[in-house]
């Protein structure tokens, strides 16, 4: 029969059977190696401003994530990129998915001087408007 | 001390170290797991310190500035009416509202003016925000939170 217990009774010395230890630590590894890769882009590079008001998550559709963070360095969904790359790239995936909504995660500390040009970029680009990203406070 | 009394104490001992030596190795079968849960030990440790913690989030549509048709490529844009306007700029290091009232406030004024609006005649308005390069931009969504609380309709001018 196996044995269930914790302690292993096997020869003269008695002593603590891991095996189930390290299944949950390699498990909680795991799920730290996929949220880490699935959050790239909510990386502590940037930090969000909070807002009361918002609109919870409702479209099907993949939002395009512009990120900005107080540097200035810009981002694609996770994919950091330089500022005259940014317009072509916008607006090729606005016009691959024109219905995509696009949300802009900036930095709480970013300057608006920063902000700005990539508006006006995506507003040359035929983009009515954006979603700014926000942390829920209440 | 007898000679072959004291050899018969050493072999005795020599015996019971080499039998416990036996019962060790018997018992310890397969690799040493511990250094390898040190390690894994130490790697979670270091996931758990370094995941960052983010609340829920949501986000505040704005429509992006309009570019006039007939400009020569200037930054003016021109919005649909009735338009409120917000002019934001520093000031001694704190946020000024320009254009809401015909004075400049700090801009915790103006949220609270915001607030305390008639919902039924602010419903619908536009407020168009400008700001200074300098202007940060969690100042800007706060006045976009107050205004969205406000049912009003925000654009970037």
């Amino acid at each position: 029969m196996r044995n269930r217990s914790i302690i292993s009774s096997n020869g003269a010395g008695a002593r603590i059977n891991v095996t189930p230890m390290i299944d949950v630590v390699m498990v909680l590894i795991v799920f730290y190696l996929l949220v880490g890769q699935l959050a790239l882009d909510r990386k502590a590079s940037i930090t969000i401003p909070g807002s009361s008001s918002g609109l919870e998550e409702q479209q099907t559709l993949d939002p395009i994530i512009v990120g900005i963070t107080s540097d200035g360095i810009l981002s694609i969904n996770g994919v950091t990129l330089d500022q005259s790359l940014f317009i072509p790239e916008i607006e090729n995936m606005h016009a691959r998915s024109p219905g995509t909504p696009i949300r802009l995660r900036a930095d709480r500390d970013a300057p608006f001087g920063v902000i700005r040009p990539i508006m006006h970029a995506m507003r040359d680009a035929n983009i009515p408007r954006v979603e700014l990203v926000t942390e829920q406070r209440r | 001390m007898n000679p072959l009394q004291s050899k018969t104490d050493t072999d005795s001992k020599s015996r019971a170290l080499n039998q416990r030596n036996v019962l060790t190795r018997t018992a310890r079968f397969g690799p040493n797991m511990t250094p390898m849960v040190d390690v894994t030990l130490v790697i979670l440790i270091f996931f758990m310190a370094s995941a960052t913690i983010a609340g829920p989030e949501w986000f505040l549509r704005a429509d992006l500035p309009e570019i006039e048709e007939q400009s020569d490529q200037s930054s003016t844009f021109a919005l649909p009416t009735p338009i409120l306007s917000a002019d934001l700029l520093i000031r001694d290091n704190q946020v000024f509202v320009n254009g809401f009232g015909n004075e400049t406030l700090p801009i915790e004024t103006v949220i609270q003016r915001i607030a305390a609006m008639d919902p039924t005649l602010s419903n619908g308005l536009i407020l168009g925000i400008r700001a200074k390069d300098d202007v940060p931009y969690s100042a800007i969504v706060s006045l976009h939170d107050a205004a969205s609380r406000a049912k009003m309709r925000v654009a970037f001018r």
